[in-house]
């Protein structure tokens, strides 16, 4: 088991799930960025969370997906990042869930605001989520020493 | 072990400071924005997600089957009154479907307790056809044997073997 842990090849691997999923975040964010009165109707549309926090919500969460983004790129708390991450993850992932169980004919709202005939919700939606999860999960755990800014920094401090 | 912890300490720690901090820029950079909106909204907003109604499988007839026509079918015409009125099939029955509203439940239980051998539903030929929609949640509402005609009422008339207008009931 130890082995498996430390197997330097963790270091790669890690290296491009952080990148991969440090451009899906800082794509998702854009859009909802630049229209946060679009993801708001999107956030609404799950009908999960109270009226007075949908707004609170949209204004807030796509810069926490940037700043995962960025944390996870350039390699900076990239275990944090991936934290992040995976706790952003579970709430889509926990979201979608509800919004399937309901029968919602919606768009997921992930990356842009479409309606639900371009993007709709489905049991493949959660699919891609769970994947994006579990090299979330990876990278927390297994990117032990990971490649970046941290490294760097690192290594400034020993020398 | 204690080394462990301490990480995953400082790991989460690390986390919860930085979803603080971009919590607290994306609520400065809104306050700045000219486009910024409402920490609250102060009306619900207008959500555009239709009710899900039980759906079934429906089969699609071509307009010349010998059932569009049969006397022991009972033909539903799925478009808008106005155009009911211009034309629709001999003896066929109003219901106009509305992508938002179900089909009230009265007129599912006339529709079931009719007598008829089979449901034939026709409307506006679209994509997505308005009979085949409707048809679809008569089947799905428990009608059993529901079909469509493929083309709607536009196949219909220029089949060329239309029934002439008439005999129809009052559209609801």
């Amino acid at each position: 088991m130890t082995a498996i842990l430390e197997w330097k090849g963790h270091r790669w691997i890690g290296l491009l799930a952080r990148v991969y999923l440090a451009l899906v975040f800082l794509v998702a964010c854009w859009h909802k960025i630049r229209h946060p009165d679009a993801f708001a109707v999107d956030v609404a549309t799950y009908q999960i969370l109270p009226l007075a926090l949908v707004n609170l919500v949209a204004i807030t969460l796509p810069w926490v997906e940037l700043g995962a983004g960025v944390m996870l790129l350039v390699g900076f708390r990239a275990r944090a990042g991936a934290l992040m991450v995976t706790g952003m993850m579970l709430v889509f992932l926990a979201a979608l869930i509800v919004a399937l169980a309901r029968g919602l004919d919606m768009s997921c709202g992930c990356f842009a605001s479409q309606g639900a005939a371009e993007d709709p919700i489905s049991y493949r939606t959660v699919l891609r989520d769970l994947g994006w999860l579990a090299l979330a999960v990876y990278v927390l755990l297994l990117d032990r020493q990971p490649l970046g800014l941290d490294s760097w920094i690192a290594g400034r401090r020993r020398s | 072990m204690g080394r462990t912890s301490t990480n995953a300490w400082r790991v989460g720690r690390d986390a919860l400071i930085a979803t603080v901090a971009c919590s607290v820029i994306g609520l400065a950079f809104n306050a700045i924005r000219s486009d910024g909106i409402p920490l609250v909204a102060s009306e619900a907003y207008d959500l555009f997600v239709p009710c899900p109604e039980p759906l079934g499988e429906v089969e699609g007839l071509a307009v010349t089957d010998p059932w569009v026509q049969d006397d022991r079918s009972l033909r539903i015409d799925a478009r808008s009154p106005e155009e009911f009125a211009a034309w629709h099939l001999s003896g066929a029955r109003n219901v106009p479907f509305d992508y938002l509203e179900g089909v009230p439940d009265e007129v599912v239980r006339q529709v079931a307790a009719s007598g008829a051998v089979r449901v034939v539903v026709y409307g506006d030929g679209g994509n997505p056809d308005s009979g085949r929609e409707l048809a679809r949640e008569l089947a799905g509402r428990g009608v059993r044997h529901v079909f469509f005609v493929q083309g709607g009422a536009p196949a219909l008339r220029s089949s060329g073997r239309e029934v002439p207008t008439g005999g129809a009931e009052e559209p609801r």
